[in-house]
């Protein structure tokens, strides 16, 4: 079922338009998961672009010549389903009319509308889905804040072989491939360091006992355990390796949130910890940008908010600033050009690293850089930055079909 | 060796869940003939409940677990006496509409006053025990003692007293008990009071142990369901058995060939033991 926000405000309506341009409305629509596992990630995300909605309209809304749009978000949940997926954008397109889609979470269900939307009138920004192939199919028509999943395994596989150790042991959600592809990447760099990986373990999103993996692992007496997966399920391993007395490094790749990791494990599990993710939004890491998204999202929604949400919140602005460059709403082709030639802009709160000077590389690709986030009583803290290179990766990304 | 054993002390702490759920649906299923598939949730509302209480009312666990008990007894009474005694001289089939519907309710009870955000019950039992190489948290020390005691208590229950006699006599004829002057309109109603109590403490420890979402509860059920036919339907030693077989064999598939597989491999087992013995392990020919 669908949410209707209307977050024009009465300010905005007085403000800033001096009383001579014309106000319309500009309807934009989200699909996420807002229930399910996934909506973990998914309902941060829809709430981040009703807040970017929201102070969009306050600052004035979007000026095309001498018209003004204020937006009105269309949120609908997609469970992170390729099926529900498909049925919201096509509800969001056929019968709502719009033409520009935010949200997108999660890959599978990304990469379903992704399948069709290069057919569309229609512009698709993708939020924290890290699927490599959603960039890498030459959809003029779609954008993606996230880098790509493989894009940081590499980072982390160096990463954990300078820490000095020779045999990992891998647990995680292997069978969707995003995961697997950072896996993958991983193990690429950390052989290439000297290292191995000793054990292959698979959870499914909604397993919650992973005893009885952890416990095989635990024979094969690794140096350090690398955990993949959605923040539960990789909250429970995390709990349940200390629960089997496993006393080894942890490594992870899930961007929770302090609080999402609290409700199943509690603080003096977590301890020591790594999360080997993009430089998503910790506090110790945010600009000012960042630390006043942090503020306005937890005074709005009562949470903070999670790591990877501002991917969407920053969708949001990008759209802002590509309709206003390319002057027009109705025309999807200029508006997604114009997000081509988007540099990054003040109001962003991820941290991106542009190619060529240009927030979205050819494939419509941005990069952050990556980064170590280490558990340390309680919070996650930013240890160090891992090394990033989006030029290269760019050029490998173009490289494939 | 170590790991083999560790593997089933993981199965026991999940098996004895198992049990538990199974024993409440074989007393049902086994006096009164209906397929309670609302267990699962009836379950489920119970660590709910319990979280409610711990979470945002602040009381002590062991306090809040008592209260849920006492609610889900309730509830288990109101069940038999609302839904099933109106058709219980009706045809099966109407007390199966009504198991799935009710199924239907108590889920949507459950995502109505909890939500749908997976809930973990926060307990303080965090110690990890060190017995000749096995690990054994507390947690889960506690889960299979809980487990143990319950199951303890309820066969004392069946076996020992008067109550529990009459339970047993309404199973083995029901006409007899009523000649025998039994008040056959009673053991229903203990009945449920017993399974529903049964369900919470299962909740709870599920709640605990891993979490509750929405949907949870049904594949719960099924679980049981499975048990009661691997034990034997309405054989309580065979829903010891069945439920702890289970969780063992769970935990050895996903140990030693793959999680992925391991409610495959589970059912193939259950499917295995029904080809050799159709009645069920501690079933009757």
């Amino acid at each position: 079922m669908g949410k209707r926000l209307l977050t024009c405000s009465v300010m905005a309506l007085l403000m800033g338009t001096g009383g001579l341009a014309a106000q319309e409305t500009l309807t934009i629509g989200v699909a996420d998961a807002l229930t399910g596992g996934a909506a973990v990630y998914g309902l941060p995300q829809a709430n981040s672009v009703e807040m970017a909605a929201g102070e969009i309209n306050a600052a004035g809304g979007i000026s095309v010549g001498d018209q003004t749009y204020m937006l009105d978000v269309i949120v609908y949940d997609d469970k992170a389903n390729p099926t529900e997926a498909t049925n919201a954008v096509r509800k969001l397109i056929d019968r709502d009319g719009v033409k520009y889609l935010l949200g997108f979470c999660c890959s599978g269900a990304t990469g379903a509308v992704a399948s069709f939307i290069g057919y569309e009138d229609a512009v698709m920004l993708v939020g924290n889905a890290a699927e490599r192939s959603i960039t890498t199919q030459g959809l003029t028509n779609l954008v993606r804040t996230r880098p790509p999943a493989d894009y940081t395994g590499a980072a982390a596989g160096a990463f954990v072989a300078r820490q000095g150790h020779k045999r990992v042991a891998v647990l995680g959600a292997l069978e969707t491939s995003f995961y697997a592809s950072y896996v993958e990447a991983f193990e690429e760099e950390f052989a290439q360091a000297g290292g191995e990986v000793i054990a292959h373990e698979v959870f499914a999103s909604k397993d919650r006992d992973m005893s009885p993996q952890l416990t095989k692992i635990r024979a094969m007496s690794p140096d350090a355990l690398l955990v993949v997966g959605y923040v539960e399920p990789a909250a429970f391993a995390y709990r349940q390796a200390t629960e089997l007395g496993m006393d080894i490094p942890r490594y992870g790749f899930t961007s929770g949130s302090e609080e999402q990791f609290l409700r199943v494990a509690t603080s003096e599990q977590m301890e020591g910890v790594w999360d080997l993710r993009p430089t998503e939004l910790t506090l110790q890491s945010a600009t000012e940008a960042g630390l006043a998204y942090h503020a306005n999202y937890t005074e709005r929604f009562g949470d903070a908010p999670s790591p990877s949400s501002p991917y969407a919140y920053d969708q949001a602005w990008a759209l802002k600033h590509a309709i206003e460059a390319a002057g027009t709403v109705d025309d999807t082709e200029a508006v997604a050009e114009a997000l081509r030639d988007l540099q990054v802009f003040p109001e962003a709160v991820m941290q991106y690293l542009p190619v060529d000077g240009k927030m979205f590389d050819a494939n419509g690709q941005a990069y952050t850089a990556n980064g170590a986030f280490q558990w340390q009583d309680g919070h996650w803290v930013f240890v160090e930055e891992l090394p990033s290179d989006p030029a290269a990766y760019s050029e490998f990304l173009s490289s494939l079909d | 060796m170590t790991e083999i054993l560790q593997q089933i002390i993981n199965g026991i702490a999940i098996g004895g869940v198992y049990v538990l759920i199974a024993l409440g649906l074989t007393i049902v299923f086994g006096i009164l003939g209906i397929a309670h598939f609302a267990h699962g949730s009836v379950s489920m509302f119970g660590g709910y409940l319990t979280f409610f209480l711990v979470v945002q009312q602040g009381l002590p666990l062991v306090l809040a677990i008592a209260i849920a008990l006492v609610t889900g007894m309730v509830l288990g009474v109101l069940i038999e006496l609302l839904a099933y005694r109106p058709l219980r001289n009706a045809n099966h089939i109407n007390a199966f509409i009504v198991a799935l519907g009710l199924t239907m309710m108590v889920e949507g009870a459950n995502l109505q006053f909890f939500g749908a955000e997976q809930i973990v019950i926060p307990t303080n039992a965090s110690r990890v025990f060190d017995i000749g190489g096995l690990t054994l948290p507390e947690l889960r020390l506690y889960v299979i003692l809980g487990a143990a005691v319950l199951i303890a208590a309820m066969t004392i229950f069946v076996e020992e007293t008067k109550t529990g006699q009459a339970i047993r006599a309404v199973a083995e004829n029901r006409d007899a008990a009523i000649l025998m002057g039994i008040n056959v309109q009673m053991i229903p109603l203990v009945v449920f009071a017993i399974s529903t109590a049964l369900g919470v403490a299962a909740g709870v420890m599920v709640g605990s142990l891993f979490a509750i979402a929405p949907g949870v509860g049904e594949g719960l059920v099924v679980k049981g369901f499975a048990v009661l036919i691997l034990g034997g339907l309405g054989s309580i030693p065979g829903a010891v058995v069945g439920g702890i077989v289970l969780g063992v064999t769970e935990a050895l598939a996903a140990g030693f060939i793959s999680s992925a597989y391991k409610d495959v491999i589970a059912f193939i087992v259950m499917i295995a033991v029904l080809l050799l013995r159709p009645q069920g392990l501690m079933g009757r020919a």
